[in-house]
């Protein structure tokens, strides 16, 4: 046999790799040289496809994973006929997590000062023991509810279980810096709840704005639905060219902060050239209801005595009268006149369209083209390609950014409602209910409330603790999803009470929260911080136990499919085993054990049995136990064969439970909005003392920059963004750490593309260093960087790990929450000096 | 057969998907060790990212080897390594005859190959994991639908009827390379 040139090479090659303890070349080994491509489909000798989802973000979209003949993940496709298809860069880097040298391996104690990264590896037993007996301390001192737990996606399902697990109602997410605004908003317009309860319609749409929000993160069903949708027109409207930028899509560069502007800018062209639905408005808006002078809805109560509050007056154009608006024929529209209340006198009244005409006339372009910096005629021809082309706003998602977030997406919400594109094929649609069972429900049995679970175990009134406590984020801001900055306050000031222990739980508020300096204070001054996570983040450093977290790969779970207007349940099949040598257990097993460790009834009454404290019990009769409850839930909720329903799950990774039926909601359904109707005038916003119409003020979040070297800094989104997946290898390229920055505001400043610059923020003094990016990428007077991926300050990566580099603009935001709403705000303003 | 990409500029939304997927499933061995492909200072994998500011805005172009029908990498090779397949029309090297002399690297007006940092051979698509499952990675993984092979001599195959319907261009075709992907611009 001859040996060949490559053969040599690889001999030798792999005799090297060896040599360097390298794990798996089997790649190099195996190359089939003698085979070409595509001449036939054959699958891979060895290559084995996993259907699942995918957990590289919050997303979770159809995949199916490639594994090699040595058990080893090597490639990730989508599921073709998956109703949310498709991948990312994240999901395609999931190869690399499995077996990351940077992945969490065993459980550690913190053994220096916080933060100073020293650590002692400990087994499990020694880890859950002591934490136990902490937080027994703690609940003994301050109650349960000075346990606070914070997540992001990963186990987001079991936390209302983890609230009566430890008696704190303090399961608070990232939702505060994410789209708590955007989420409020959809509620006072639409009764609907976060992303993506309402969404697009992208497979039939035929023009879609998307201000501030760009389709390249997260759901790539919505991309694929989108980018293969010949007949949509894409306009995107942000500071910076999202990466959606690149395909075939308008983009309109617009001045931070001011998107309320632009968007009642297009409401006044709409309402101003008559281009609106005036039949969707009459019937299924609250556009005609009457308001008084001091911007209360006239109703019956006001006008006949003993009259019903929950009637609102419209003024019947058909016979010139004012009457209920259930019952009015004509409602118009434009009515300004004399309303006569039960005692006599007389008011003025006008109809809500008519106040918020006289409020979006503030805006008409060309004062908004002095506020955006977008020219009156592109805002003109965006608000016209709206309506002759029947489009649809996309409802934002990520927008926790300059503090008057909440503002700009009720008025973009707004212009959907005046198209009345609303819930129709190609509109802005209402997503169908998988029905999805709740892991735990709180019922009434003989006037006593009982919690139960989905599994059917359940806990009495007695323990509940304080589950029913005000959360803290909602004691401070009462319309909030969830604001993480109030435990920050709570550790802090112990106010309204004291929270004194922390678990982090897939997640880093040290990335993910505004004001880095303000988690860090708060970090220090707690007496118990537990991180659970699958990777070191700077929040583990800071950590008094770090608990490695199984990845996604490596555990069967179901949930309902997030991206897809469709009602789709979808399941996540174990991929892998863990590596050898890595110790790590589920998030739901070390909640779980922890719990039963410190508080044995809570964890009891909940269904956990001490012999689940056998690992392998728990997979084995525990976690069957759950999916088996849940999948008997669905199929009977769904009055669907279960053997079926598991079947698909398990050979399809989803299961259609209802394709989206259009026109229900609003046209059948009422909506929850206190008029059942589509609210363009709040109600709901007026009721808890904010203003019922969106307006534009300026960013409160930060000063403005004004000297010619000082910078709006933005952050945003891309399709690499995660905490986690930025850690992995091929981030170290395909990763941009820079801060972008415009070719005219460089050559001003003497800055060429790859310069170091230093950012010294005007409103907290600190300073960072950056490369710079020259880019037509971003509009003039504007800085760009990504969120939550680079400036990595972690002592557990290794000295001059890539992430360590650019900046995490959340050390720059000084920590603004919009009143009552609760978003924060991550945009900040810097003066840059070249170094 | 002579098979050819499709790249559709209109739907590709910058993912990054294809570029991971393939260094992924073809180069594992480098990024495990985070071993910079030198040729480009980029990750071990065949496809190449280059954005450049145009009419002002930025213009992303996905670069790989464009599987040239008259390839200037395989005129210049001295051995014979590098070869048109002529049952696929790919280019395609045979390591065992390759000697290492870097005169396609040099060559190609693409900068599509790449010297591989531990063997030492200019790699190029279509990698191994591709050629070992029949299917091209960057294609199956794309979310935009903007990605596509097939067959150019066939009439019926997919990448003939796009070539119909839409407006393409080559890169540097005016060198008379013949290349065999195509852009989809409108």
């Amino acid at each position: 046999m001859k040996t060949s040139r490559r053969d040599f090479i690889k001999i030798s090659t792999i005799a090297a790799l060896a040599l360097l303890g390298a794990k798996s070349y089997d790649l190099v080994v195996s190359r089939r040289l003698s085979e070409s491509l595509l001449l036939e489909e054959a699958p891979v000798a060895g290559v084995k496809f996993v259907k699942t989802f995918g957990g590289m973000c919050g997303a979770l979209c159809g995949i199916q994973v490639g594994v090699d003949g040595n058990g080893r993940p090597r490639v990730v496709f989508p599921i073709k006929e998956h109703p949310q298809k498709g991948l990312c860069g994240r999901c395609a880097s999931a190869p690399w997590l499995w077996d990351n040298p940077l992945r969490l391996k065993k459980p550690m104690v913190r053994v220096g000062e916080r933060g100073e990264g020293k650590f002692r590896e400990v087994d499990w037993d020694t880890a859950l023991n002591s934490i136990a007996s902490k937080l027994k301390e703690i609940v003994d001192k301050y109650g349960y509810k000075a346990i606070a737990i914070t997540h992001h996606d990963a186990w987001t399902y079991y936390m209302s279980l983890f609230s009566y697990l430890f008696g704190t109602s303090n399961v608070i997410s990232h939702v505060g810096m994410c789209h708590a605004a955007g989420t409020v908003a959809r509620g006072h317009v639409f009764s609907a709840g976060g992303p993506p309860s309402i969404d697009p319609d992208y497979e039939n749409a035929s023009f879609l704005l998307l201000v501030s929000r760009t389709l390249s993160t997260a759901s790539m069903g919505a991309v694929h639905r989108a980018m293969t949708n010949e007949r949509l027109e894409i306009v995107v409207v942000d500071p910076r060219m999202p990466e959606v930028g690149f395909a075939n899509v308008k983009w309109i560069p617009i001045i931070p902060g001011t998107d309320a502007a632009f968007a009642l800018s297009i409401i006044y062209v709409l309402l101003e050239e008559g281009l609106y639905n005036a039949d969707f408005l009459k019937k299924y808006s609250n556009a005609p209801f009457l308001i008084k002078p001091d911007g209360k809805p006239l109703t019956e109560a006001d006008i006949v005595e003993g009259g019903d509050a929950r009637k609102y007056i419209v003024f019947d154009a058909k016979d010139k009268k004012l009457k209920d608006h259930r019952e009015a024929v004509d409602p118009d529209l434009w009515y300004v006149g004399e309303a006569t209340l039960k005692d006599g006198t007389k008011i003025e009244v006008k109809t809500a369209l008519t106040l918020l005409k006289e409020r979006a006339s503030k805006y008409k372009p060309e004062e908004a083209e002095r506020i955006t910096g977008i020219k009156a005629g592109d805002i003109r021809w965006v608000a016209r390609k709206l309506a002759l082309k029947n489009g649809v706003v996309h409802d934002t998602w990520y927008i926790s950014r300059n503090g008057n977030d909440y503002d700009d997406v009720r008025a973009l919400l707004i212009i959907n409602a005046l198209l009345g594109n609303i819930d129709k094929p190609g509109g802005l649609c209402f997503q169908e209910s998988a029905r999805f069972p709740s892991v735990i429900t709180v019922k009434t049995v003989e006037g006593k409330r009982v919690a139960e679970t989905v599994y059917g175990a359940t806990m009495p009134e007695e323990l509940f603790g304080d589950v029913t406590q005000p959360r803290v984020d909602r004691a401070k801001y009462k319309l909030t999803p969830a604001q993480f900055d109030a435990v920050l306050d709570a550790i802090l000031e112990e106010k309204p009470y004291p929270v004194k222990a922390l678990f982090v739980i897939g997640t880093s508020p040290l990335m993910r929260d505004m004001n880095t300096r303000k988690v860090i204070e708060a970090y220090k001054k707690l007496e118990l911080l537990v991180v659970i996570d699958i990777l070191p983040t700077d929040d583990a450093g800071y950590a008094d136990y770090v608990l490695p977290d199984t990845i996604f790969l490596e555990r069967d779970e179901m949930t309902s499919t997030k991206w897809t207007l469709h009602a789709v349940v979808q399941k996540q099949s174990k991929v892998v085993d863990p590596p050898e040598g890595f110790d790590v257990r589920d998030a739901l097993w070390i909640m779980f054990e922890i719990a039963r460790r410190a508080f044995p009834e809570r964890a009891k009454a909940l269904g956990w049995d001490d012999k689940y404290a056998n690992y392998k019990a728990y997979e084995e009769e525990f976690l069957h136990k759950l999916d088996d409850s849940i999948i008997s839930r669905l199929a009977a909720t769904w009055k669907i064969d279960k053997e079926k329903l598991e079947k698909a799950l398990e050979e399809e990774g989803y299961y259609v439970l209802k394709r989206k039926e259009y026109y229900v909601r609003p046209y059948k359904t009422a909506l929850g909005t206190p008029s059942g109707k589509v609210e363009i005038y709040s109600l709901a916003a007026l009721g808890a003392g904010l203003d019922p119409l969106p307006d534009y003020i300026p960013p409160p979040a930060y000063t403005l920059p004004r000297a010619p070297n000082e910078f709006y800094l933005v952050n945003g989104k891309g399709p690499l963004t995660s905490v986690h997946a930025s850690l992995m290898e091929p981030m170290k390229f395909v990763g941009d750490r820079s801060v972008w920055m415009n070719p005219r505001d460089a050559e001003r400043l003497g800055i060429r593309d790859g310069d170091m610059i230093e950012l010294e923020s005007i409103d907290m003094g600190l300073k960072a260093m950056a490369r710079v990016k020259v880019t037509e990428g971003v509009r003039e007077g504007v800085l760009f960087t990504y969120s939550t991926m680079w400036g990595r300050i972690s002592k557990l990566l290794p000295e001059g790990h890539f992430a360590m580099e650019g900046i995490n603009p959340n050390l720059f935001a000084k920590g603004y929450v919009i009143p009552i709403v609760g978003g924060g705000a991550s945009n900040s303003s810097v003066r840059v000096r070249k170094l | 057969m002579r098979l050819a990409f499709v790249w559709d500029s209109r739907r590709c939304i910058g993912c990054m998907a294809c570029v991971i997927a393939c260094a992924s499933a073809n180069h594992p061995e480098l990024l495990r060790e985070a071993k910079p492909n030198p040729q480009w200072n980029w990750l071990g994998g065949n496809i190449r990212v280059v954005v450049r500011d145009v009419g002002g805005r930025p213009v992303l172009r996905l670069v790989s080897c464009q599987h040239c029908d008259n390839p200037p990498c395989v005129h210049a090779c001295p051995t014979g390594a590098s070869y048109i397949d002529e049952r696929t029309g790919f280019v395609r090297l045979d390591p065992s005859k390759c000697v290492g002399c870097k005169a396609c690297v040099v060559a190609c007006p693409y900068g599509a190959r790449w010297l591989h940092p531990v063997t030492m051979l200019p790699e190029k698509c279509p990698g191994p994991f591709c050629s070992e499952i029949k299917k091209a990675v960057c294609a199956e993984v794309c979310p935009a639908g903007a990605r596509l092979v097939g067959d150019l001599d066939d009439p019926e195959s997919p990448v003939n009827e796009v070539l119909r319907k839409y407006k393409t261009e080559r890169m540097l075709e005016h060198l008379g390379t013949e290349p065999k992907w195509f852009i989809i611009t409108g």
